[in-house]
């Protein structure tokens, strides 16, 4: 349940990405996302995944989220 | 007399400042309770960084002092000179690519190698 919880909230925070995956590395609430936006271009990657993390705030507070990889990339390479 | 509203704020602040790398961790060096501790330890030994570990597992509120303080919500955390470079995927990613060894070379200087090695910091309130 919380894999579309995050890709909704994801889509949400990030309507113009390129890439954006969800994926259930283990028992729903080990998840790994990519996604590859506009919005990191000239982001370091801790200022990135802030980005991320500041979207799924919700159910990383209230404990849906269990671990969370986090792959992002801006769109100039 | 301890006052329940201390918080580490401080402590934690005067350990990022003032060591050349901290790690934020879950555990020891020496008894690692967290599988992405254990990556993050992993990369800084393997590039030989001077490292000053710190237990968040001693008090929930260590942790959540720190959090509020870098704005990262997860453990393990690594700082280097101050700077928060991330947790165990991004620590990973930079050792790879060899961005860790020269940001400590950036930070630290070319001989940051001689000073490697492990202390642990207890935080009490």
């Amino acid at each position: 349940m919380s894999k579309e919880r995050v890709q909704t909230l994801l889509e949400r925070a990030f309507p113009e990405a390129e890439e954006l995956l969800v994926i259930d590395r283990g028992g729903g609430d080990h998840l790994e996302v990519r996604v590859t936006d506009t919005a990191f271009d000239g982001l370091s990657r801790v200022q990135q995944h802030k980005l991320v993390y500041e979207a799924l705030d919700e159910p990383w507070k209230d404990g849906s989220i269990h671990e969370l990889r986090i792959n992002t990339k801006g769109t100039q390479a | 007399m301890i006052n329940e509203t201390t918080s580490y704020t401080e402590k934690i602040q005067e350990v990022i400042e003032t060591a050349d790398v901290a790690l934020f961790m879950k555990g020891t060096p020496e008894a690692i309770m967290c599988g992405n501790s254990q990556r993050a330890l992993g990369a800084l030994r393997r590039a030989g960084a001077p490292i000053t570990a710190v237990d968040v597992l001693l008090d929930m509120r260590i942790r959540q002092d720190l959090s509020a303080l870098s704005g990262w919500p997860t453990i393990p955390q690594v700082f280097v000179k101050g700077e928060l470079i991330g947790g165990a995927d991004i620590v990973e990613d930079m050792e790879r690519s060899g961005e860790l060894e020269q940001t400590l070379v950036e930070k630290l200087g070319e001989s940051y190698w001689d000073a490697r090695g492990e202390r642990t910091v207890t935080l009490t309130s």
